[in-house]
């Protein structure tokens, strides 16, 4: 059941690039906004922190960073 | 949709131009934000000793990024927690047949101070970094590396990234003799990741990342009373990420999910959503909802058993339960040219029922919070 | 502190720089280096030069791609988006019509010899990526004439700058950009020439900062059977342009300035007015008729 999510999640992320478009120097003005970002300054290592404390998972914000005592 | 001057639109396609064109990074970025949150109490009937009161954490984190002459830029981060309240010490059967947590004595207080400095060196389209982090608490210190780099291709329409980091732990229990607990322990962490971002037209970038980690050394809670885990544990992170502006709304969305999966027996979803909503040229409101679900470890019992030998496998440590949890949170942020201020509000609960594979039993340690945080940043 | 005026040839055009400096030799090192970085881009983009990376780009259309430079590649994605803003009209692969329309032909080209040209322009059928341009159709030209030049004057002006010049303007055949004021805080007298009375200026445009450009309609003109006809070709129909015969824009950089000033000469009378009051920044035009239209400078003489 995992291996079968997993793949359909990387077939569609494929799907998706296989389908994009060539965006012209002059229309990139869009994706430079601050809320198109994907991560936003000091949000991402303050939630990353208090989620990883009290829940088992951790990763996938690409961020590594040192651990700190909550084995 | 009005159509854009054409001045404006040569204007700011002249400055892609050399002659205008400032070496990058620009500007120097200075971040502070300070958060706090409050776990809610144990409920009464749910503890058989010890303080019912739950963890009030503050944080307070400084950030600046800024320009090294032409081709360099520096970051330091500094994050400060203050940590009081109890924690569970153990898990156990109560006399109604319901499990009862044993909860650590008046309140402890911690502080920790973790402090990052990462250099990055730009060049035309790759950029390089490497990072050293310090982490220290009256029990811990963590000393970690990290080196990362990214490239853009396809005409900058793609990015790839790659990381690599070494992480090097040391843990030295308060009252270790007290309470027989181990004295010193270590633990190494390595990991690698790996991501790529990719505009898929002028309004959507999608970006996916595969992250694996793998830990090595003391990996128990040394403050539970029985709490025995492996010695290694190897974790990976498929992440993806979406975002896609609308322009008749003037607000864009944002899709995340993540699958993680150990060899614990854990695996979880993760799912966050938010929408942001501009009004005018200054103010962004950012209504959001996150989703989490685990299922339990291998090894997780309901309740601690005494009886097993001390070299068996147990936690009763409800982070290792099957649960799911919900994060109901909006964020409002006003920008001026050179400055903006933000205020969020995030109530966070968890309980067993929203879990996609719940453990038999309700683990009274899962916990609530509210938390409220506030953050400036100035550009210059 | 005195204002030095240097002037040399370059780019086909009479180029003029006035540089203000307490130390005359200051001013001539500022001019030694402006004159060398004009050459630079000349032997670089001019068609003209055999070694060109425009010669070598046109050569090899419909054979190969070419190699190119970030400078190229950006200049070529601005004259994209000059494509765009002006509707299709400014589009630097239309002059390979020039053979058709120019000094030597004494007749109209036939349909036939017009759709052999047309067939090789469009700016949309260059095939380009970050670092390479590609002309599919043999025959195919690029030419940078309406891009460059203007481009080279926020060059030396910011070239200018950042050795310590700060009052002095450049001024490339027309385009001019302005380093600062004049020493004594005076803004810069910039003529306007008049359309048809070469010697004189239709107005004077007062300015301390920015750009100004000034082209003509008609600057280079040609008879045929008694018709004049303009050097500016549209590139959808292939015939001259009936526009404006003088347009002057003022903008904070040179390029700008001088892509919407291209851009007003290469539509119709009305169009070209409409357009610069569309781009909401200072302008002055002169149309068919000698009327004066904008709210740019100060009409002397028409």
């Amino acid at each position: 059941m995992k291996v079968k999510l997993v793949t359909s999640l990387c077939v569609v992320s494929l799907l998706s690039l296989a389908a994009c478009e060539t965006v012209q120097p002059w229309e990139r003005g869009t994706l430079a906004k601050p809320e198109m970002q994907l991560s936003e300054g000091l949000n991402s290592p303050l939630y990353q922190q208090v989620y990883d404390s009290k829940e088992a998972s951790s990763g996938g914000s690409g961020a590594a960073g040192a651990g700190c005592g909550c084995n | 949709m009005a159509k854009p001057n054409p001045f404006l639109a040569l204007s700011s396609a002249a400055m892609a131009l050399p002659a205008f064109a400032a070496p990058q990074p620009v500007e120097t970025i200075v971040a502070i934000k300070a958060t706090t949150y409050q776990e809610e109490d144990v409920p009464q009937r749910d503890v058989l000793a010890g303080s019912d009161e739950r963890y009030k954490i503050d944080i307070g984190q400084f950030r600046l990024l800024t320009p090294v002459g032409e081709k360099w830029s520096l970051g330091v981060d500094v994050a400060y927690e203050t940590m009081s309240g109890a924690s569970p010490w153990g898990t156990i059967m109560g006399a109604d047949g319901e499990a009862s947590l044993i909860m650590s004595g008046a309140t402890i207080r911690d502080k920790r101070t973790e402090v990052s400095l990462t250099a990055t060196h730009h060049g035309e389209s790759r950029s390089i970094s490497v990072g050293l982090t310090s982490s220290d608490e009256d029990d811990y210190e963590a000393r970690a590396v990290a080196i990362s780099g990214e490239w853009e291709m396809n005409n900058k329409l793609s990015t790839l990234s790659l990381g690599v980091s070494y992480s090097n732990d040391d843990i030295e229990p308060t009252d270790a003799l007290s309470f027989g607990r181990v004295q010193r322990e270590e633990k190494k962490s390595r990991s690698l990741s790996a991501g790529w971002a990719q505009v898929l037209n002028k309004n959507s970038v999608l970006h996916v990342g595969l992250d694996v980690t793998d830990h090595d050394g003391y990996l128990s809670d040394p403050y539970k009373l029985r709490d025995v885990r492996p010695d290694e544990k190897l974790e990976w992170a498929l992440s993806l990420k979406y975002r896609r502006y609308f322009d008749n709304q003037n607000a864009a969305l944002h899709l995340d999910y993540r699958y993680y999966d150990d060899d614990w027996g854990i695996n979880s979803h993760t799912f966050h959503t938010g929408w942001h909503q501009n009004f005018g040229d200054n103010v962004r409101v950012v209504p959001n909802v996150r989703y989490y679900s685990q299922n339990e470890a291998d090894f997780y019992r309901g309740t601690d058993d005494f009886g097993l030998a001390t070299s068996v496998n147990q936690s009763s440590d409800f982070r290792l339960s099957g649960y799911g949890a919900y994060t109901m949170g909006v964020k409002l942020i006003y920008s001026a040219l050179q400055w903006d201020v933000s205020l969020s509000l995030d109530r966070y609960i968890s309980d067993k029922s929203y879990g996609h594979d719940a453990s038999d039993q309700s683990h009274p340690a899962l916990l609530s919070f509210n938390m409220t945080s506030v953050g400036l940043n100035f550009r210059f | 502190m005195e204002t030095y005026q240097f002037d040399f040839q370059a780019m086909g055009c009479p180029c003029e720089l006035r540089l203000a400096a307490v130390d005359r030799s200051l001013a001539n090192e500022v001019a030694r280096i402006c004159s060398s970085e004009t050459q630079r881009f000349e032997s670089k983009y001019s068609r003209y030069r055999t070694d060109s990376v425009t010669s070598q780009v046109n050569n090899a259309s419909g054979r190969h791609p070419v190699t190119i430079d970030p400078e190229v590649a950006a200049i070529l994605d601005y004259s994209g988006v000059c494509y765009v803003q002006s509707n299709g009209l400014f589009d630097i692969t239309s002059g390979v019509l020039r053979q058709l329309w120019n000094k030597n032909m004494r007749r109209l080209p036939t349909d036939s010899e017009l759709d052999f040209y047309l067939e090789k322009v469009g700016w949309k059928k260059i095939e380009m990526s970050s670092n390479e341009v590609f002309l599919p159709i043999k025959g195919m030209q690029l030419d940078f004439g309406g891009v460059v030049k203007e481009y080279v004057a926020d060059v030396l002006a910011a070239k200018a700058r950042s050795m310590g010049i700060e009052h002095g303007l450049i001024n490339l055949g027309g385009d001019i950009c302005i380093i600062g004021s004049q020493p004594d805080g005076t803004p810069w007298s910039i003529g306007v020439t008049h359309p048809t009375e070469s010697n004189c200026a239709i107005a004077v445009i007062e300015l301390s900062e920015g750009a100004v450009t000034t082209s003509g309609g008609y600057e280079r003109y040609f008879d045929i059977d008694g018709v004049r006809y303009s050097h500016l070709i549209n590139p959808e129909t292939g015939w001259p342009v009936e526009g404006l015969l003088s347009a002057s824009v003022a903008a904070p950089t040179s390029i700008v300035a001088g892509s919407l000033t291209s851009i007003a000469l290469l539509k119709t009378p009305e169009d070209g007015i409409r357009f610069l009051e569309e781009c909401a920044t200072p302008y002055f035009a002169v149309d068919q008729q000698l009327g004066c239209h904008g709210n740019l400078g100060d009409i002397r003489y028409a």
